[in-house]
């Protein structure tokens, strides 16, 4: 709610934002990462389970991501392909893994993500010259512009290319 | 405030039989089980590498002693033993301790390790993780320190158990069924502050956006009138849970309205483990109560009539 677009008034986000303040103080997230009460309250939570929210899909649901490897041959051909799983089980954590690499503030981190699973995409194909990574984020249509035949779109968010030593050697964002 | 004390720790440790005991742990060993089979063919390529290393990495700065995949990993690797290798071994742990969960065989030491595993799992593949994971640490979390075993299961017909306090079975079922409306409550309010929910268009949303997109949208939109309704029906169903479940007129409707929607997200979004945690739990919870009831309804007559 301090963060996201609901139906409350502005004014029910700023006392959102600082109801997670004084919350977040409360349960020690404001003490320093070492601080041992700190540590113990985090570790209780993890281990019980109860570290998240429970807004799922809420107040709004968010945007999904895709990521499109560019794969570029020797001979100069090129084809495209999605990260590929066996099962929709390990296909709803892919999803998750995209989530978390398009949300993700950290570039360093966006980058390790994306270049494991570029890799996977390496070790499939070893006869590779480069590899594009172009990670997008998913434009859904509205039920009444799906009738009017608008189909999902993709906005382009970044690009990372790694070459033979599967190294990112330039990112382009906008 | 004495009886508010007393009334506390009435309320708190409520007498309980161990039928939602039982149904927690086949339950939660139903889904172990499945969870393992599911992931089988891709568990060593979401669980090894850099990404589980930077998953940890980020735990680490929360904490460093949440059990990880990391820890068996660098033992493992003192004595050459590969790190595909301790991932098969983790595999093969989890899945064997979910089929005793299901059959109540170790029951204690079954739990305890499913929970381990699990949370080690969770959290190295952390970026890989969702809902139903920290939904089945919940479940695996109560059920670790609940009294074990139930009279349902093999531990108890091979050892001769006692039955355990009825009030501490109590205890740990209450503990559920306060964390379960915590959950739905606040899932139910932050979606009513979604404009989405109110419009039907987050259900649209919900039900086209992948991996979500289990039924084609062409169909999906010949029902587009019915999404507003099913949208407030969510946000009624789940902001409404902690006040209509209590109560023993309200709480066969909402508990059967609760596991029909997760039946729906299950086959509509293609959530089959996230609907059925969901669905244990609340049965564990919630279901006993509606199956004695009845069973007293019926056995209790003919002594009304007789008297």
């Amino acid at each position: 709610m301090a963060e996201g677009p609901t139906v409350l008034p502005v004014l029910f986000k700023n006392f959102s934002q600082k109801a997670e303040t004084a919350l977040s103080t409360r349960i020690g997230q404001k003490l320093p990462a070492s601080n041992p009460v700190r540590e113990a309250l985090n570790t209780y939570v993890q281990l019980a389970g109860i570290e998240i929210g429970y807004g799922y899909f809420a107040p709004n649901v968010p945007a999904g991501y895709r990521l499109l490897f560019e794969l570029h041959y020797p001979d100069g051909g090129v084809e495209y392909e999605l990260p590929s799983v066996s099962s929709a089980a390990a296909g709803l954590r892919i999803a998750g893994l995209l989530d978390s690499i398009g949300r993700t503030p950290y570039d360093a981190l966006r980058e390790i993500l994306v270049k494991t699973l570029a890799q996977a995409i390496w070790r499939e194909h070893p006869d590779l010259e480069s590899v594009r990574a172009i990670l997008e984020s998913i434009r859904l249509p509205t039920a009444r512009e799906f009738t009017e035949g608008k189909r999902q779109s993709y906005e382009f968010l970044y690009a990372y290319d790694f070459n033979l030593e599967n190294a990112p050697a330039k990112t382009n964002h906008h | 405030m004495q009886s508010v004390k007393t009334g506390l720790f009435g309320f708190l440790f409520s007498p309980s039989t161990d039928t939602w005991l039982a149904i927690l742990r086949i339950g939660l060993g139903l889904e172990v089980t499945l969870y393992s089979l599911s992931l089988r063919s891709d568990w060593i390529s979401l669980l090894s590498g850099t990404a589980r290393k930077a998953a940890e990495a980020l735990l680490s700065l929360e904490s460093h002693f949440v059990p990880r995949l990391g820890w068996f990993v660098a033992s493992a690797a003192q004595v050459s033993v590969h790190e595909e290798a301790v991932l098969s071994m983790a595999w093969a742990c989890l899945l064997g301790v979910g089929c005793g969960l299901l059959v109540g065989v170790a029951s204690r030491f079954s739990a305890i390790s499913a929970w381990l595993l699990h949370l080690c799992v969770a959290k190295s593949g952390g970026f890989v993780s969702y809902g139903m994971d920290n939904f089945l640490t919940i479940g695996l979390f109560y059920l670790m320190l609940s009294p074990l075993p139930d009279r349902y299961s093999l531990d108890w017909r091979l050892r001769k158990s006692q039955p355990k306090n009825p009030q501490l079975l109590g205890f740990w079922r209450r503990v559920l069924q306060l964390h379960l409306c915590i959950i739905y409550f606040f899932s139910g309010l932050t979606k009513c502050f979604g404009r989405g929910w109110w419009d039907g268009s987050n259900v649209w949303r919900s039900l086209i956006r992948p991996p979500f997109n289990a039924i084609n949208p062409e169909i999906l939109v010949t029902w587009k009138y019915l999404f507003p309704l099913a949208g407030i029906l969510i946000c009624l169903l789940e902001f409404g849970y902690p006040f209509f479940i209590w109560s023993t007129r309200t709480r066969k409707i909402w508990l059967l309205s609760v596991c029909a929607m997760h039946v729906v997200i299950a086959v509509a979004m293609g959530m089959y483990l996230f609907s059925l945690i969901m669905i244990v739990l609340n049965v564990a919870a919630f279901g006993p109560n509606l199956i004695r009831t009845e069973h007293a309804r019926i056995s209790f007559r003919p002594h009304e009539i007789i008297l």
